[in-house]
């Protein structure tokens, strides 16, 4: 299944809404989706039925805040933008991303 | 997340599944536009955008069970489940909600006392507020002086007001009926804002010296006396034989200020006279029957008026001095301070009795109830087991722990909130029948009306309750691996020893807890027949007591000595008489009459030892008393008015007063606080009897002739022993006393009846501990032989393959008795530490047995060993009579 190496590490969603909003306040769910694809390189694909629910489950952890607004297409969206505890967790999540991957890396390397 | 977002997502439940579909269909737009703009055909662009999407309902599911809206959806659902569930086991749900409801409703029966008695402010408006005077030590009693002296002078209470507990009687002549009453004073009912229900209430201008003879009557005497008839205001009532106005009927939710009375009749105190006439009582700075009460000042705490009224006290007591006191006595009055203490919930006798007696009982019962939870939780084990295939079914398909758990304890709480409705119902009975185990007269009265307390305490019980027995069977209940539990196929999972090592810790908590509550009942039961086996110098059987009021008939003072003397000499040659006398108290009856007395030779160490209580009796008082006499003679005719002043002693009065057992001849001379004291010889000494009280230490008493200190009283007691049924009497006293004069008022009792009156709170704590004791080792048995019985059930096979492999039947029955003795064994050790540590609190109850007595913990202790074994014996015999071959077939 040529999908499955896009699909997003399970975690990692949540590092990269936070990371994505940090860079660009206020984005509705539709542009997340297609900034990360576009930022990496088609390497990574949100899996859009999943993405919404952890928006949610995020702005009730406080990360986020969100409110409807109107897109240049003049369509309804919501927007969402990072909160100081959004910040918080962005570091902390970096943080982890960090030390596994460091990790990981000096196993394949060293193993 | 907190309840309010809780409950606001349940507000927002409509908006909320919209907000996400414009969410999702704002996406899929912007999905299908890009796709479009890529080259699609719109109607492809719509399909590829939902197909990457994945399914809409799915993210639509996980963020709705976010809001916590599926929460209380699913709390819904729970409760639908464990109301079907019952319903399926209707077995089951009886004897769980029977016996917690019974367990539960005990304890709001007693709460329920315990709040009317204690806790449940007074129906007036701002009970709060209400402060009752008193004297710096904590007494609370005034005379009338005294209160009058206090309405004018004080100024930090805006409203006070005075009141004393009266006794009326109904009738005009002939047997007695009583009501209770109050005397108030003339701002009883403004200042409480007690209103009326029918004509007026009392107010100031009722109340002066000279005032005519009005009176209100409480709701209930109304019905009763006047069968609710409006006609009945400004109708005529007689109180003692004195006519009286009756200008009002009293708001029904008040019943007076003695609470645990139900008080009939309102009469002003300066009515007193007209009541007693000739009676100095009003004036009489000695006669103590009132009781203050008031509102502080606006502004002013309790405290503060308290401390004002105590600069306050030396004018106030230095204008009521009473001027018959000697010296000392005066000076000591003149000391007496004033003080407040807030009395919201009025003043009651009966709650000095009981507080702490109902306390008793409500830890008694709040343990039984521990111990019938016990037996439930046994039984949802049991049930749990039997579940296992359903719980295991649940959590392969998905189902949390916790969230299995909770559905178990939904059902639990459930059970739990039945038996409260069923607890209340119960307790409404047993309250009301346990008022009337208290109730020695007539008069006694409670709310017993549920409110929110009650209503509260039930509900606190009854959650706690469900939680207590639900919580560990829910928990192992679930605790289950699933695949072990599916490939027993629907039979009982493997793990029974788990199961066991519950029930087992649950029969030793029910055993340790039944001997506690078996040795508390064995201590009060003991203190019991101890008060009713001690000899109180005097039989109590077979003697009537005729109490005899003349002071309707308006006789002269000879006249009612003649009076009196000719009854005596007749109820002597009434038929079945065997002796009678006359006496102004009647022992243990709660009248007293004590004075300083001094000996030549004797040097009391403290004022307490200086104090003789008094009899006044005619002769014959100990033949018909049956109280020994030791040596020297009864009275008898030499004992004239004029001749020497004699009196009979009791032997602890000559060992402690005159050093010598038999101190014939000497003299005593009485020391009153007020008059002239005089001296009494020595003619007679007779063995000691009790005075006020059963279980008292024995006081010294004097005797003193009837025939030297005058038959002119228009009240006396008669005493008459019979050899029969002293109540067989009654009806040819009555006409006897009715020949005399119609107008004669007159009473019955037995001493028994008023031995056994005051030993009311000791029988009362002996029967209900004794039976709640019996109780808890009924369902400590029950829970003992449950546990038992499942134990043998499940090691059938064992049992079999031992009995098969040639093990002797008494071995069986000793395997499985030597488990009971075990868990018995463990029981009773722990609940000796437990009884040891909390007998302690009944030490105020006790009478003539230790808290730690160790014949009454060595007694329980083989109960609580017989029960077990008794328990044991089916489980044990079943065992040894196992087929072996019937149960290796079953394998």
């Amino acid at each position: 299944m040529a999908r499955q190496k896009n699909d997003i590490l399970q975690g990692t969603l949540a590092l990269l809404v936070l990371r994505t909003l940090e860079a660009r306040p206020r984005l509705h769910g539709y542009a997340l989706t297609s900034h990360i694809q576009r930022v990496s390189d088609d390497l990574l694909r949100v899996e859009e039925g999943s993405l919404y629910p952890a928006l949610h489950r995020m702005e009730q952890e406080g990360w986020l805040r969100s409110e409807w607004g109107i897109t240049e297409k003049n369509r309804e969206a919501r927007f969402y933008s990072l909160t100081a505890a959004g910040k918080k967790q962005l570091r902390e999540e970096r943080e982890s991303w960090k030390r596994l991957t460091k990790g990981v890396d000096r196993v394949l390397r060293h193993a | 997340m907190p309840w309010y977002d809780r409950l606001l997502g349940l507000l927002r439940r409509g908006r909320l599944p919209s907000e996400i579909e414009r969410e999702i269909s704002f996406h899929l737009a912007e999905r299908t536009d890009d796709l479009v703009a890529q080259g699609m055909s719109r109607r492809d662009a719509m399909l590829e955008a939902r197909r990457r999407f994945g399914s809409p309902s799915f993210p639509r599911q996980r963020t709705y069970r976010t809001s916590g809206v599926v929460w209380l959806e699913s709390v819904l659902a729970d409760l639908r489940y464990a109301t079907r569930s019952l319903r399926r086991s209707p077995g089951f749900a009886t004897v769980a909600i029977v016996s917690l409801g019974l367990g539960i409703g005990a304890n709001t029966a007693i709460f329920s006392l315990y709040n009317a008695l204690v806790l449940r402010a007074l129906p007036v408006s701002n009970p709060q507020e209400l402060v009752q005077v008193t004297f710096g030590d904590g007494r609370t009693n005034l005379t009338n002086p005294l209160w009058e002296e206090l309405r004018e002078q004080q100024d930090v209470l805006t409203g006070v007001f005075a009141f004393g507990r009266a006794s009326f009687n109904l009738t005009d002549g002939g047997e007695v009926r009583y009501a209770s009453g109050h005397w108030v004073s003339g701002g009883f009912f403004p200042v409480l804002g007690v209103r009326p229900m029918l004509g007026r209430l009392l107010v100031n201008s009722d109340d002066y010296r000279g005032c005519p003879a009005v009176a209100v009557v409480s709701y209930g005497f109304w019905q009763r006396e006047f069968g609710g008839a409006a006609e009945g205001v400004g109708g005529s009532l007689l109180l003692n034989g004195s006519p009286f106005t009756v200008v009002g009927v009293v708001d029904p939710a008040f019943s007076g200020l003695d609470v645990g009375t139900a008080t009939d009749v309102y009469a002003p105190i300066c009515t007193w006279p007209i009541v007693y006439p000739g009676s100095d009582r009003l004036d009489n700075r000695s006669a103590w029957f009132l009781k203050a009460m008031g509102r502080p000042a606006r502004g002013l705490s309790a405290d503060q008026a308290g401390a004002r009224l105590a600069t306050l006290s030396s004018g106030i007591f230095g204008a009521t001095v009473p001027q018959d006191w000697n010296a000392e006595g005066q000076a000591r009055y003149r000391e007496y301070t004033l003080a407040v203490r807030a009395a919201p919930n009025g003043v009651s006798q009966l709650r000095e009795q009981y507080r702490t007696a109902l306390l008793v009982l409500l830890a008694v019962v709040g343990i039984v109830l521990l111990i019938a939870c016990g037996n439930v939780a046994n039984l949802l084990l049991a049930r749990a087991t039997r579940r296992q295939h359903e719980v295991a079914i649940r959590r392969a398909i998905g189902s949390g722990r916790g969230r299995l758990v909770r559905l178990l304890v939904t059902e639990s709480l459930l059970l739990s909130l039945v038996s409260a409705i069923v607890a209340i119902g119960f307790a409404r009975w047993a309250s009301a029948f346990l008022v009337r185990m208290l109730s020695t007269g007539g008069d006694m009265w409670l709310n017993l009306n549920l409110d929110a307390k009650v209503l509260g305490f039930t509900m606190a019980v009854a959650t706690l309750t469900g939680l207590l027995f639900g919580l560990a069977p829910a928990w192992r209940a679930t605790g289950v691996a699933p695949q072990a539990a599916l490939r027993t196929a629907g039979r009982e999972a493997a793990d029974r020893r788990g199961r066991f090592a519950i029930g087992k810790v649950l029969v030793i908590g029910q055993v340790a807890m039944s001997l506690s509550l078996v040795v508390g009942a064995g201590l009060l039961i003991g203190t019991l027949t101890r008060l009713h086996a001690l000899d109180p110098g005097f039989n109590r059987d077979g003697v009537l007591i005729v109490s005899v009021n003349t002071r309707n008939v308006g006789y002269s003072r000879e006249e009612s000595r003649l009076t009196n003397l000719g009854l005596l000499a007749r109820l002597r040659a009434l038929g079945g008489v065997r002796s009678a006398s006359a006496a102004v108290i009647i022992p243990i009856s709660g009248s007293s009459w004590n004075n300083d007395v001094e000996v030549d030779g004797y040097q009391p160490t403290d004022r307490q030892d200086a104090l003789v209580w008094f009899n006044t009796m005619s002769d014959g008082y100990f033949t018909t008393l049956q109280t020994p006499l030791l040596a020297g003679r009864d009275f008898d005719s030499r004992d004239a008015p004029g001749s020497v002043q004699v009196a009979v002693i009791n032997e602890t009065m000559a060992r402690r007063f005159f050093a010598e057992p038999r101190p014939l001849g000497r003299l005593f001379r009485v020391v009153p606080i007020s008059g002239e004291g005089e001296t009494y010889e020595v003619i007679g000494v007779v063995t000691d009897t009790k005075y006020g009280s059963i279980g008292e230490a024995t006081l010294p008493i004097a005797y003193f002739p009837l025939s030297q200190t005058g038959f002119e009283g228009s009240s006396l007691q008669f005493l008459i022993r019979t050899d029969g049924a002293p109540t067989a009497l009654i009806p040819a006293v009555a006409s006897l006393i009715g020949e005399v004069h119609p107008r004669i008022s007159v009473r019955f009792s037995t001493l028994e009846d008023v031995v056994a009156a005051s030993l009311t709170r000791p029988r009362v704590l002996a029967v209900l501990s004794g039976f709640f004791g019996g109780v808890a080792l009924l369902l400590a048995t029950i829970g003992l032989y449950g546990t038992l019985s499942y134990r043998v059930t499940s090691r059938r096979n064992e049992i079999g393959v031992r009995l098969a492999l040639g093990a002797a039947r008494t071995r069986v029955l000793g395997m499985v008795l030597g488990e009971v003795g075990r868990l018995a064994l463990a029981g009773i050790a722990i609940g000796v530490i437990g009884a040891l540590a909390s007998t302690r609190l009944l030490s105020t109850f006790l009478f003539g047995v230790k808290a730690t007595d160790p014949l009454t913990l060595a007694l329980s202790a083989t109960v609580l060993a017989v029960v077990a074994v008794v328990a044991g014996a089916l489980p044990a015999w079943r065992a040894a009579r196992l087929d072996p071959v019937e149960t290796l077939r079953g394998e």
